[in-house]
């Protein structure tokens, strides 16, 4: 069974942000990063799979700027194979379909018959990637993934719907399937995994050298801290009158 | 008294057989022993003595810790000692001789009697105690308890039979007197056979394991990672992981299985399932012995050791000796060779490899206000990262108190830009790679330092003792409290009691216990209110407030061990408790307000540096 999961680097969730000078991203070098939670959580799943089936290579596959090496030794160090890393300098790639290409590119011929990756990134939170990058691979895919059993030629997963509903799909491999936060528990790198990530490889690949056919649709122009504003109106009266006086104000908004 | 030789033989054999046993199960344990990492010790040995005398022939831990009990014991133990003499001489004269003249003998009766009255005394009360009341920490009834109790009873009432009831038939040897004389001595035969191989073996183990003890508790041995280190000694490193030292397989081999050591354990009392008798002594007991090696640390129940405040208070109990705590064998193993971490402290590690901190801050606006520290100044104040990031907000006039008091006495301070956690919470909880990793950065600047104060007692034991098993340090490190009593006493401050309600101090458990320090904080708290009143458990008999062994950081769970301590400080009717580190100040902050009637005052919480500085003349 040949793994690919999908990991991207964030800023740690209780990071202090704060912005560049031209307001385009954030400042990166007041903040820790550290692997996107769901990814971590799909990189386990991964290690898991792979440990029961008792054969195969779980391959990490990144794009980002150098300080995504550690991301992905830290990976290598909990027991991933190898990683593949997407070099790329800032401004970074936003667009998920960009991204997903490019990522089809890189590994359109290690033929993995299972790509994982979280569920979304904790900065952009698109959740499309994984999806995209299935279809544009010929796989199936499955998202909201809360627990997988794989059986032959297919897996079977079970899906997160609204409202505490759950689903169970069975698909053919090879599929791509992301995976939602709390499905395990993620493993700490142990210091014999610290060790030999020393001697696993990573391989390094010029975004340039991909892109070629693959279009950018979308750039960040501007990113800024929510405003929050309190305007409070207390509306009274009869329902009737309430609705009224509601559709009014909706319709006055926008 | 007339023998016959085959009398003898019988005696003979019987005795040889009875102490090749003995010394058999002995020299096992050992062997054992001796295949643990490290030395046992020998270095200041008439501190040792002296430490023996107190402990093994005063009985001080053991009267100590539980008062009727302790005596009790101590009956036995000092009859035990009267009567060791007696044995010899009752076995010299199965071969018709004699260690004493008549007279003597007969002088030695008058002491040996009062003693066999008080043995039977102590041995009834414990018997009492441990099969009639029954209390909890004892745990299951034990055969070997109730047979030594009828063992050491038998003993005595035949002492006593023989001498005040046949002292003269005894010269003619009658059936009755021989029958009481084999009885003593198959009784002592059976106990001799009994000891080895029950908890009763500390008769045994229990002076050189007290003479062994460390000076420094804990003493856990440091683990240095070289990630540059080949594979082979990588593998030693993780295989010595699972091995115990020495001093902690002589440990598990004196444990009495008294309890005293799960019954002050903060978790325990928590409701929590950490039972250090069994989880950090017993249940490696059998593995010892059936291995015959000593890489048994696996066998530590890993949820108990992350429960496990590392306070101490099990050590401090313990009246064998024993070092217990072994959640800092157990964490490491979990984190460096199994990589299993709970999710929150993984979070905390990556906090300290990112940035240094355990907040993953890159910004302190409180070492921002302060000064810089350079050479030239008194004291490098280090801040540790509770005051530095202003975890609880409410500590930092704490640390501008004291800042206020040295500015007063005209001492002068820096915090050091580049201060990185001081590790106790990577250490603690069984990183030792990131620890390793904190204490090699902050050691570059600390070499060129020569004095340090914290107001916190976990970096002042790291900067002090732990880093010091890592490299050589030229500079002290001095507590807060520690600072402050000498500008009193130096006269560069004045205090002047100042009213208050009263007033109580919770000794926080890494400064009471594993620095020492009890009395400063007791004479600044005394020369600023006149309304001073202990807790009951005060001292290096504290109650840890559950933060200790890296829980600050622990997700909330269902235990109660943080809220144990603050329960008896509200119970204890005081208007402000007092303490003297970051994290005890953190807790109560958070668990006084809910715990407290709404009929009460609420409680007022203050580090000493507050205290002392709000009545300053
Ligand atoms: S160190 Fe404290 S918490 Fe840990 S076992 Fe001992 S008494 Fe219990
Ligand atoms: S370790 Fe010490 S305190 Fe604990 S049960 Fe054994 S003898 Fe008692
Ligand atoms: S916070 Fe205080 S009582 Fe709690 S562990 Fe630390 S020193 Fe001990």
């Amino acid at each position: 069974m040949k793994i690919c999961v999908l990991i991207k680097q964030v800023p740690s969730s209780d990071a202090l942000i704060k912005l560049n000078n031209d307001s385009t991203w954030i400042k990166e070098d007041t903040v820790v990063f550290a692997i996107n939670e769901s990814d971590s959580f799909a990189l386990e799943e991964a290690l898991q799979i792979k440990e029961q089936t008792g054969e195969g290579e779980v391959v990490v596959v990144s794009l980002g700027p150098d300080r995504v090496q550690r991301a992905i030794r830290e990976a290598l160090a909990k027991g991933a194979d190898r990683g593949i890393r997407i070099k790329e300098s800032f401004p970074y790639s936003s667009d998920p379909f960009e991204i997903a290409s490019l990522f089809a590119a890189a590994i359109k011929d290690d033929k993995f018959d299972l790509i994982l990756s979280g569920l979304q990134s904790d900065d952009l939170g698109s959740g499309q990637t994984g999806v995209i990058l299935g279809e544009l691979l010929g796989m199936s895919t499955a998202t909201l993934v809360v627990e997988t059993k794989l059986s032959g030629e297919s897996i079977r997963v079970k899906r997160e719907l609204e409202s505490g509903w759950f689903q169970w799909v069975t698909m053919p491999l090879p599929a791509s399937i992301t995976i939602q936060s709390g499905i395990n528990s993620p493993r700490y790198a142990s210091l014999k995994g610290i060790m030999s990530a020393k001697k696993k490889e990573i391989r390094l690949i010029e975004k340039k050298e991909l892109s070629g056919s693959i279009p950018s649709l979308q750039s960040i122009e501007h990113v800024y801290f929510p405003q929050k504003t309190k305007r409070t109106e207390m509306i009274e009266g009869s329902v009737d009158q309430v609705v009224e006086k509601l559709t009014e104000i909706i319709q006055r908004n926008y | 008294m007339n023998f016959s030789i085959i009398e003898q033989i019988i005696l003979t054999v019987l005795i040889l057989s009875t102490f090749s046993i003995f010394f058999y199960e002995i020299w096992r344990r050992l062997r054992i022993i001796n295949k643990g990492r490290g030395k046992l010790p020998f270095d200041y040995f008439s501190k040792r003595m002296l430490r023996v005398f107190k402990e093994v022939i005063l009985q001080k831990r053991v009267i100590q810790g539980r008062f009727w009990p302790g005596l009790m014991h101590g009956l036995v133990f000092w009859g035990f000692i009267v009567f060791s003499i007696v044995t010899l001489d009752h076995f010299a004269t199965g071969f018709e001789r004699s260690l004493f003249s008549k007279s003597a003998r007969h002088l030695y009766t008058f002491i040996a009697t009062p003693f066999a009255w008080l043995v039977i005394i102590g041995i009834v009360a414990l018997a009492y105690r441990r099969f009639i009341s029954r209390p909890e920490s004892l745990g299951k009834l034990s055969l070997s308890s109730g047979l030594v109790a009828i063992f050491i009873f038998i003993l005595m009432a035949t002492y006593l039979y023989g001498e005040t009831t046949l002292p003269y038939l005894r010269q003619a040897g009658t059936l009755a007197s021989k029958i009481n004389w084999w009885l003593h001595s198959l009784v002592i035969l059976a106990f001799l056979s009994l000891i080895p191989k029950s908890k009763h073996l500390h008769l045994v183990f229990a002076p050189f394991n007290i003479f062994f003890r460390p000076f420094d508790t804990p003493e856990h041995i440091p683990t240095k990672i070289d990630l540059e280190a080949s594979e082979e000694e990588m593998d030693q490193l993780l295989q010595n992981l699972t091995r115990l030292s020495k001093n902690q397989a002589f440990d598990i081999f004196s444990c009495v299985e008294c309890g005293r050591c799960t019954e002050v354990c903060p978790a325990h009392r928590g409701g929590g399932i950490l039972d250090p008798k069994n989880h950090f002594i017993l249940d490696l007991r059998d593995p010892l012995l059936n291995s015959k090696d000593v890489s048994v640390l696996g066998q530590i129940n890993v949820e108990a050791g992350w429960e496990c405040t590392s306070c101490q208070a099990c050590t401090y109990a313990c009246p064998v000796g024993n070092q217990v705590e072994k959640s800092d064998e157990i964490r490491a193993l979990q984190v460096l060779v199994e990589g299993k971490v709970p999710q929150e402290y993984q979070k905390l590690f990556m906090n300290l490899q990112e940035s240094g901190n355990t907040e993953g801050a890159f910004h302190s606006s409180l070492a921002e206000k302060l000064p810089e520290y350079t050479p030239d100044k008194d004291y490098l104040l280090w801040l540790g990262c509770f005051a530095r990031f202003e975890i609880d907000p409410s500590f930092t006039k704490a640390v501008t108190d004291f800042t206020k008091i040295l500015d007063k006495a005209g001492v002068t301070y820096g915090v050091e830009k580049d201060e990185w956690c001081c590790g106790d919470p990577a250490n603690k909880l069984g990183d030792r790679m990131t620890y390793q990793f904190l204490i090699d950065h902050n050691l570059e600047f600390l070499s060129k330092t020569k004095k340090i104060t914290t107001l916190c007692p976990h970096c002042m034991v790291n900067l002090d003792k732990e880093y010091r098993k890592f490299s050589d340090i030229s500079y002290v490190v001095e507590h807060h409290t520690q600072v402050i009593a000498t500008l009193i006493k130096e006269n560069r401050i004045q205090v002047k009691p100042n009213h208050a309600g009263p007033v109580t101090f919770h000794d926080p458990c890494y400064l009471s216990r594993i620095i020492g320090e009890v009395d400063v904080p007791r004479e600044l708290i005394k020369a600023t209110t006149k309304n001073f009143f202990e807790l009951e458990e005060h001292g290096s008999n504290t109650l840890c407030c559950g933060a200790g062994g890296g829980l600050w950081w622990k997700k909330e769970g269902t235990g109660r061990t943080h809220l144990i301590r603050a329960q008896q400080i509200v119970d204890s009717g005081c208007e402000t408790v007092v303490t003297a580190c970051n994290f005890c100040f953190g807790m109560f902050n958070q668990g006084l307000g809910p715990l407290t009637p709404e009929d009460q005052k609420p409680i007022e919480i203050k580090d000493i540096a507050e205290f002392v500085q709000e009545r300053l003349t």
